[in-house]
């Protein structure tokens, strides 16, 4: 039913300047991927600018592509780097980097690189298919049905990403707080804004974004800098045998049908199923000795998982304008510089818009494998840059994406502070992502919840009116219980190192010694 | 079943746990709930307009607020019967370094002081300091070099965002007339 307007989309997709900024955004999106301490939630943050002067296919179809390429670019840096970087690709790390060391890297990087695209392509097939559906079914949603969603996805974002559900939710409120500083659309009151007139306006998301990724991160790794030269893995032997692709293309597709329900679920995040589809992939291989010793099935499942949820996260971003990762609260609102609010009528109001963005996706996907592939050898010199070096040019590109947004030296001051933020968030473990979902859909949320009290005069039962609202606002209430309970009675979730050694995925009992109680707890 | 798991992962000790880590996030959560409080004793503050009907501009800062304070409560005890999470792993990062503090303070100092610098100097020139001032805290060798690269950099990122693309970013007196016949 999608198929004709995709259709449309390619044909939109395929002018020269579209196919520019995909390209643009690719490139940009896989270089940022690969280098430590930068993303692209924070990359697509400082380019927002960029939709004041672009149209907003051009500025859309950039954006996806950086959002893309940051997952091929991911997958690079955890194989050829002995450490792991952001969660979602510490699976992809345990077995690659085992890869790598044993002179099988370019193999590692071809599974990860072909499993993203097979993963990307399938996914983005899915959500060309699945959105006109959830539109269908969403298209009658109340205020308060809106509502619901919003607090289900701050749940399910606080406590199902990081390592700690109530650290999640302490981020969480930080990122609302953040979000209801400045003026009140209703009523035109200024809330919380200590005098500041600068404030008034609201705290920037630029600024939030680039302070709490940029800036945060610098100033962690300036206090605890791994010392001394970069060790980067060589990119050593043959691509792909006929038996690595073999042993390949059923965990790309497991790996992808893993990931692309929990990404499209508001459920948050690649982590749980990159975590998934190691363990089943341990489970179901013919080679379990090679297992913790650098599996090829190890890097394609999860790294498909990863892709595949990444793509799934576009599912509620676009038919419900629910951003369930950070970089999707920030392309939400470079949806809303442009005045268009995702959500179930953007597929008719912008359908050629949201049509030419899914075609370039699959474009911009095609592009990442030509790229990657061959390029493999620029990324490991990329990765070489002296880490004194790296933050400070970090620390010079969020000067300049703050800087430019108001001209105000005030903005840096307050960058510098959420910076502090962020450092002492990361240094505490506390999970940074629930913050930018909180200050972005945090304002979302409160225009619902008084449009929809607003409606019943205030009376509260109008929350849980229809069912939809009530299943949903159920499931952020399990969401929320289900994680705390499981920790209380089991202890805290298997850790990636207890999977490579071949313990199944489970919460468990850290007291006991391994193994005596397996049957009971798997 | 795989029997192989180590039974000695458990004995080995939290990575990134320095035993100061319990104060600092005690500290934490009371700065957590010292915000949620503010917010709903602000929150009392906020005006309402008489048109306002249902609930106005201060319902959800409450919500907010009691959200914020309730965590803060729940963290704070959790943390004070020991439970703890490692700092954030990253690439770069070496969870069983010792804090380094004076790092840390020379780059967020250069940073701000950068901030203040842009008005009077100029971006490129503010940028360039804080550029080297920030690779040397971090290791490089010497003051030379990442002052050079900083001053390349920026001139160069200068020129592209605000002769290309018309960003408004403060050149100095000396970069403006330079390229004042671009």
């Amino acid at each position: 039913m999608g198929l004709s307007e995709l259709a449309g989309g390619f044909a939109d997709a395929l002018t020269p300047i579209n196919l520019l900024f995909a390209l643009i955004g690719v490139v940009l999106g896989t270089a940022v991927g690969v280098l430590p301490g930068i993303g692209p939630a924070m990359t697509v943050a400082l380019l927002l600018p960029a939709t004041y002067v672009l149209e907003p296919t051009s500025a859309l179809i950039m954006f996806a592509g950086i959002y893309y390429g940051g997952m091929y670019g991911g997958s690079t840096t955890s194989i050829l780097l002995n450490t792991p970087g952001e969660s979602s690709s510490i699976m992809t790390a345990l077995e690659g980097n085992k890869m790598a060391k044993a002179g099988r890297g370019a193999a590692a990087l071809a599974t990860a690189a072909i499993g993203s695209f097979v993963a990307g392509t399938i996914a983005t097939l899915l959500l060309a298919l699945v959105a006109p559906t959830i539109v269908d079914l969403a298209v009658g949603i109340t205020a308060a049905d809106y509502f619901a969603l919003t607090v289900l996805a701050f749940v399910a974002v606080a406590t199902i990403l990081g390592s700690s559900p109530l650290r999640g939710l302490a981020a969480l409120g930080v990122g609302l707080y953040l979000g209801l500083v400045g003026t009140d659309v209703l009523t035109g009151q200024e809330r919380f804004t200590v005098g500041v007139p600068q404030l008034s306006d609201g705290i920037d998301v630029v600024v939030v974004a680039v302070g709490l990724f940029a800036v945060g991160e610098a100033l962690y790794v300036a206090s605890r800098l791994r010392r001394g030269p970069v060790e980067v893995m060589a990119v050593s032997g043959h691509y792909l045998t006929k038996q690595d692709l073999r042993r390949s293309w059923k965990p790309w597709l497991r790996g992808t049908a893993l990931g692309f329900p929990f990404g499209a679920m508001p459920a948050g995040g690649a982590e749980i199923p990159t975590f998934l589809s190691y363990a089943a992939e341990r489970r179901l291989t013919k080679h379990p000795e090679e297992f913790g010793k650098g599996a090829i099935e190890g890097v394609a499942g999860p790294e498909a998982a990863n892709n595949a949820a990444a793509a799934g996260v576009l599912v509620p971003l676009l038919t419900l304008g629910i951003p369930t990762s950070a970089t999707a609260a920030i392309l939400l609102t470079a949806f809303q510089g442009y005045g268009i609010q995702p959500g179930p009528t953007l597929l008719t109001t912008e359908s050629t818009l949201v049509w030419t963005l899914i075609a370039s996706l699959f474009i911009g996907n095609v592009m990442l494998l030509v790229l990657n592939l061959p390029l493999a050898g620029v990324w490991v010199k990329v990765l070489r840059i002296p880490r004194p070096y790296l933050y400070a040019g970090i620390l010079l590109f969020a000067s300049l994406g703050c800087y430019a947004v108001n001209a105000d030296p005030f903005d840096l001051a307050l960058l510098l502070l959420v910076g502090v933020l962020g450092f002492f968030m990361r240094r505490y473990g506390w999970p940074v992502a629930p913050a930018v979902v909180g200050l972005i859909l945090g304002p979302i949320a409160e225009t619902n919840l008084r449009r929809a009290l607003a409606i019943s005069s205030g009376d509260l039962t109008v929350l849980v009116d229809t069912w939809f609202s009530r299943i949903v606002l159920f499931l952020a209430l399990a969401a929320l219980v289900v994680p705390i309970v499981l920790r209380v009675v089991r202890g805290p979730r298997s850790s990636p190192e207890e999977l490579q050694e071949g313990a199944p995925l489970r919460h468990h009992e850290p007291a006991h010694v391994a193994g005596d109680d397996r049957e009971g707890t798997s | 079943m795989d029997p192989t798991g180590g039974p000695d992962r458990a004995a080995e000790p939290d990575r990134g746990a320095p035993p100061a880590r319990n104060i600092g996030e005690l500290v934490m959560a009371a700065l957590l709930g010292a915000l949620g409080l503010y917010l709903i004793l602000d929150a009392a503050s906020i005006a309402v307009p008489d048109s306002t009907n249902a609930i106005g501009p201060r319902f959800f800062p409450y919500l907010v607020g009691g959200l914020i304070v309730a965590t803060a409560v729940a963290l704070g005890v959790r943390v004070y019967r020991g439970d703890r999470v490692a700092g954030d792993e990253s690439e770069d990062v070496d969870l069983d370094a010792p804090t380094s503090w004076r790092a840390l303070g020379i780059v967020a100092a250069a940073f701000l002081v950068h901030a203040l610098l842009i008005n009077v100097i100029g971006w490129p020139l503010a940028v360039t300091l804080m550029f080297g001032v920030v690779a040397w805290a971090l290791g490089a060798r010497g003051i030379v070099r990442p002052m050079i690269a900083g001053g390349i950099t920026s001139v160069v990122v200068w020129i592209i965002f605000v002769k290309a693309l018309n960003v408004a970013l403060p050149g100095g007196t000396l970069l403006e007339f330079v390229t004042s016949w671009f």
